[in-house]
């Protein structure tokens, strides 16, 4: 019986250990990649194309994001799924600026991201692709949205950064039901983009003012 | 077994530490590479920072600043560029700076502003200028002075400029608008990069510049204006205001800045988004019109001096794709690997060469030259574009790095010189950024050359010498094309593969009935695919009709053009003027063998001379100079001149040996040869590729965004948060608050699927378990503890 519970209870001590270890191995594993993925990024902005951080990695650094008023900055990551946002925040596919003016970029609430609670409207964040250029965004909204409330990834008309995290911060259990959104505008006014057909109309007319009577 | 798991855990606590102690070191190397971390407030859009060790010192030196305003009306833009000579410091001084303007700009106006007071310049011979310019400064009097270097190179001269204040020297010029592949675009350049300055040193020195005055280039010190050392201050700042007239609200966009667009009622205004940017790159504005199945023209005309001139553009039918069977080609491409190409440069003249490659039929042939202090051949004959020679070209192409001079002559010589009769249509593909200083000389000897072959030229990176580009392509009968970025590697390439195939439209003529015609370019060059026909017309009365004919293939196509209804357009006899002159130039190119070359040469020269002062235009023979009427500079006070230096042209890598010329002997060996094959190589290159291919794709879409769905502009334009994103974020905020104050949500009753948050049904969820795990283990660490504890209790 003594025996018994003497193995009993170094199973459970070295299983609280192993637990215990996995527990910081998350946070330090997020610090550490995003070390490594420094030096993907240095590779991607030198060759201008994708460098995976590791061989076997299955997704690529895509932007560096500069929170200036915190003085931090974090190697963003291709694609917002669980393997990606480990090592740092991840943009989500399909929101890829221009093409689609709405970057979103999800990462942990408590890695990553956990200075996302102390970002304020007015702050400035600074947006540098893949291609080395570099925009500033100034926080315009910080909001605290439901998981299912996706307006937010919808496209927007000016160029906008969405940062997601989960949401109480302090939240001892994942998988919350609520979100934290930042939401920062390109800093520009008037920054638009029209439409094909209005151009198209435009330069008709532009061209015909200017040889009318020709046809 | 628990010691298993505990080696286990103890290996992994090692990783973990080995990697936070690592961590600050891999940011070092990072910081060394990159040099300062990106600063928002300095740097934007693609800025390569390097920390400039050198500049410890802070004192007080003269600066340089730009303000440019474009006005666009129809086809012809009018630009004024003003700059700003600021002299902090307590000596008088003479400001010199080199910048550069569009080819073919036509230089009209010069006006200095010294507080409220404004000098205006004349156009003089440019010696005549000089000697006023020299005489006002040795009398102590303000003056400034516009001397125009090469087609697209001038040099400001600003004498007397106070201490403590700033002075502003007003040019304007005009310049019709390119209009290619259905885009209009205008391009102004703002650095004029680092030439290459070839042959040996001479002993006088006419001006500032990092190179001496040469043989082959009399004018180096002229044209080479000193590079600043990189550092986080802003350059020579520019701002830029374009204004549109199109007669309605109209947008715009950049592939080179980023710029912000107010739009009015009959006119679009376009700003810098940043306000203001180094002067280290060629501002492009590009827009785009509709072309319908038949030709669109455009006629502007102006009465000058009892004569009228008029500017035609027409786009010719854009002839249907692939109802020919195209010709087999042979195909030199010749790659720039100078010094001035390292860096972005060299990755984006990389690709768009391996995409060229690609193009290749089995039934062309091709060859490769590189060049840089020296040029070589990867074949010694062109060879046919089996996969086999694509693939060994391609393998040397990764093997090349870019280092070393700019010797254009040997490559030229290389890809033209001993030409061999071939029933395939002969093309060259020049791919360089045209950093040289001895333009004159490889003009002509591409002129005297050419033979069979057809010259295409590609301008690669952020400041390419356009005037080379587009002048070695018209003396080859080829054309050009540029690419700024790697992003438009793709675009430009496609665009320019369709013009490879052959010329739309050839055997140009205009037909003129009635009163003579005097039009320019005289001879109309052969247009390939997406290009307009661009003329200049010249008549007493310009009111007949007249009928531009050509051949489409095997279609002859004709155009009536009713000159009466040209649209009255200020500044046409300028350009008129200025493309006059360009031709005369050029005339002189392929003589300089010849006996009769200096008579000729004079000949040329006077002829410049006498269309410059009679249409008031700056040329390489007239220069604009204002003087100030009474002495204001102190007596017995000299001036101490101040060269403005410039910024590194964009993606340009600092330190490079801009030097001199290396002597290096011209060698033709086969360069690869004794190269043992690599497949890793070859491979990685073609990874690389595919991943720009990729990445290039995304980025076509965008800039040809006339294809892209318009799912942005169909938002209405409210500046109502809630009408903007209906439905969702703020205007659903209120609900999420209620949610909380309910507590637990009523609308997700089960947890989502990875599926879910993959269709962006739902948000991505974002917490780690790490809190968790760490109070699980906890937990169980304080139960085995208490267990433990109880069965020693026990024991005793």
């Amino acid at each position: 019986m003594a025996l018994k519970r003497s193995v009993i209870s170094a199973g459970l001590a070295a299983a609280g250990m192993l637990v215990i270890a996995q527990g910081f191995w998350i946070p330090i594993k997020a610090i550490a990649a995003q070390a490594f993925l420094n030096y993907a990024w240095v590779e991607t902005l030198e060759r201008g194309a994708p460098q995976k951080p590791w061989p076997w990695a299955d997704t690529w650094p895509v932007a560096r994001l500069t929170f200036d008023a915190l003085g931090e900055s974090l190697i963003v990551l291709e694609g917002a799924n669980g393997a990606a946002l480990a090592f740092g925040p991840g943009r989500m596919i399909n929101s890829v600026y221009p093409n689609n003016p709405n970057t979103v970029i999800a990462g942990h609430r408590d890695t990553h991201f956990a200075d996302l609670k102390a970002v304020k409207v007015g702050q400035l964040l600074t947006y540098q692709a893949s291609d080395g250029s570099v925009q500033s965004f100034e926080v315009i909204d910080t909001r605290i949205v439901h998981e299912t409330q996706t307006g937010v990834l919808e496209p927007t008309t000016e160029p906008t950064l969405t940062l997601i995290t989960c949401y109480p911060f302090d939240a001892i259990a994942p998988g919350g039901p609520l979100r934290y959104v930042v939401r920062a505008q390109l800093d520009v006014p008037d920054y638009s983009l029209s439409s094909s057909a209005r151009l198209a109309r435009v330069f008709k007319e532009a061209l015909e003012m200017s040889s009318r009577a020709q046809f | 077994m628990p010691w298993l798991s505990c080696l286990r855990c103890v290996f992994v606590c090692a990783i973990a530490v080995f990697s936070v102690v690592l961590a600050p070191f891999s940011f070092a190397a990072t910081a060394s590479i990159l040099g300062e971390p990106v600063n928002a407030a300095n740097t934007k859009a693609g800025t390569l920072l390097v920390r400039a060790e050198d500049d410890l010192v802070l004192r007080a030196v003269p600066m340089l600043g730009t303000e440019v305003d474009i006005e666009v009306a129809g086809i012809v833009a009018r630009t004024g560029v003003t700059q700003y000579f600021h002299n902090p410091t307590d000596l008088w001084l003479e400001g010199v700076y080199v910048f550069p303007l569009p080819e073919n700009a036509a230089v009209d106006t010069l006006e200095v502003r010294i507080g409220d007071r404004l000098i205006v310049g004349e156009i003089k011979e440019r010696s005549e200028a000089k000697k006023i310019y020299e005489k006002a400064k040795a009398e102590g009097k303000k003056a400034a002075l516009l001397e125009q270097e090469r087609a697209n190179i001038f040099t400001t001269s600003v004498a007397g400029i106070p201490p403590g204040s700033t002075v502003g020297v007003r040019i304007e010029y005009q310049r019709e608008l390119l209009f290619r592949d259905g885009f209009f675009s205008l391009r102004f350049p703002m650095v004029v990069a680092p030439r290459y300055i070839p042959g040996d040193a001479q002993a006088t020195s006419g001006g500032f510049g990092f190179a001496p005055d040469t043989d082959q280039v009399p004018d180096g010190s002229r044209i080479t204006p000193r590079v600043a050392a990189p550092s986080d201050k802003i350059l020579n700042p520019v701002k830029i205001k374009a204004t549109i007239n199109a007669g309605m609200t109209i947008t715009a966009q950049s592939p080179s800045h980023l710029i912000g667009i107010d739009k009015n009622q009959d006119r679009v205004l376009i700003t810098l988004a940043d306000g203001v940017v180094p002067a280290d790159r060629d501002f492009v504005l590009r827009w785009q019109p509709v072309i319908d199945q038949g030709p669109a023209m455009a006629l502007f005309k102006e009465r000058f001096a009892d004569e009228d001139y008029a500017l035609l553009m027409m786009i010719p039918p854009q002839a249907e794709a692939g109802n020919t069977q195209p010709l087999a080609r042979e195909v030199i491409f010749v790659l720039d690997r100078s010094g001035s190409m390292a860096g972005r440069s060299f990755s984006q003249a990389k690709a768009a060469l391996i995409l060229a490659l690609k193009q290749l039929r089995p039934e062309d042939a091709f060859n490769l030259i590189a060049f840089s202090s020296d040029a070589r051949q990867l074949f010694s004959e062109s060879m046919p574009a089996t996969d086999a020679n694509i693939d060994n070209a391609l393998e040397g192409i990764a093997r090349l790095n870019a280092e070393g001079g700019t010797e254009m002559h040997y490559a030229l010589s290389l890809a033209l010189e001993n030409q061999q009769p071939t029933e395939k249509v002969r093309q060259v593909v020049f791919i360089t950024d045209g950093a040289v200083g001895n333009e004159a000389m490889l003009f002509d000897f591409i002129k005297n050359h050419l033979g069979q072959s057809r010259l295409f030229t590609v301008g690669i990176g952020s400041a390419p010498n356009s005037h080379f580009m587009t002048d070695a392509a018209l003396l080859g009968k080829g054309t050009y094309t540029y690419i700024g970025n790697l992003s438009e590697v793709k675009r430009q390439m496609t665009a320019l593969f369709r013009r490879l195939e052959s010329p739309l439209l050839t055997d140009i003529k205009i037909d003129v009935n009635g009163a003579p015609v005097e039009t320019y370019p005289e001879h109309i060059a052969d247009l390939y695919a997406g290009e307009p026909l661009v003329v200049l017309l010249k008549g007493k009365d310009l009111d007949q009709d007249i009928v531009v004919r050509g051949a489409t293939g095997t279609n002859h196509w004709t155009q009536k053009v009713r000159l009466k209804n040209g649209h009255a357009h200020e500044g046409i006899a300028r350009l008129y003027a200025r493309r006059k002159v360009a031709a005369i130039e050029r005339s002189l190119y392929g003589l300089a063998d010849a006996t009769s070359w200096r008579e000729k040469q004079k000949a040329i020269k006077s002829e410049i001379i006498a269309t410059g002062l009679q249409y008031q235009i700056v040329t390489k023979h007239t220069s604009l100079v204002a003087v100030e009427q009474e002495s204001t500079v102190p007596f017995g006070e000299n001036l101490k001149p101040w060269a403005a230096p410039i910024n590194l042209p964009a993606g340009w890598e600092y330190g490079l040996d801009q030097s001199g010329p290396d002597t290096d002997a011209l060698s033709q060996d086969l360069y690869y040869e004794d190269a043992a094959i690599g497949d890793a190589t070859l491979m990685r290159a073609s990874k690389v590729f595919a991943h720009q291919e990729h990445v290039d794709s995304s980025a076509m879409s965008v800039a040809d965004f006339s294809s892209a769905p318009a799912t942005v502009a169909a938002v209405t334009e409210s500046t109502d948060w809630c009408s903007r994103y209906p439905a969702s974020f703020a205007c659903v905020d209120e609900k999420t608050k209620k949610d909380q104050k309910g507590g637990a949500s009523k609308t997700q009753t089960s947890p989502p699927s990875a599926m879910q948050i993959a269709m962006g049904q739902i948000l991505p969820r974002t917490a780690t378990p790490a809190q968790m795990l760490l109070i699980i283990g906890m937990l169980l660490l304080i139960t085995a503890a208490v267990i433990r504890k109880k069965k020693l209790l026990k024991w005793r």
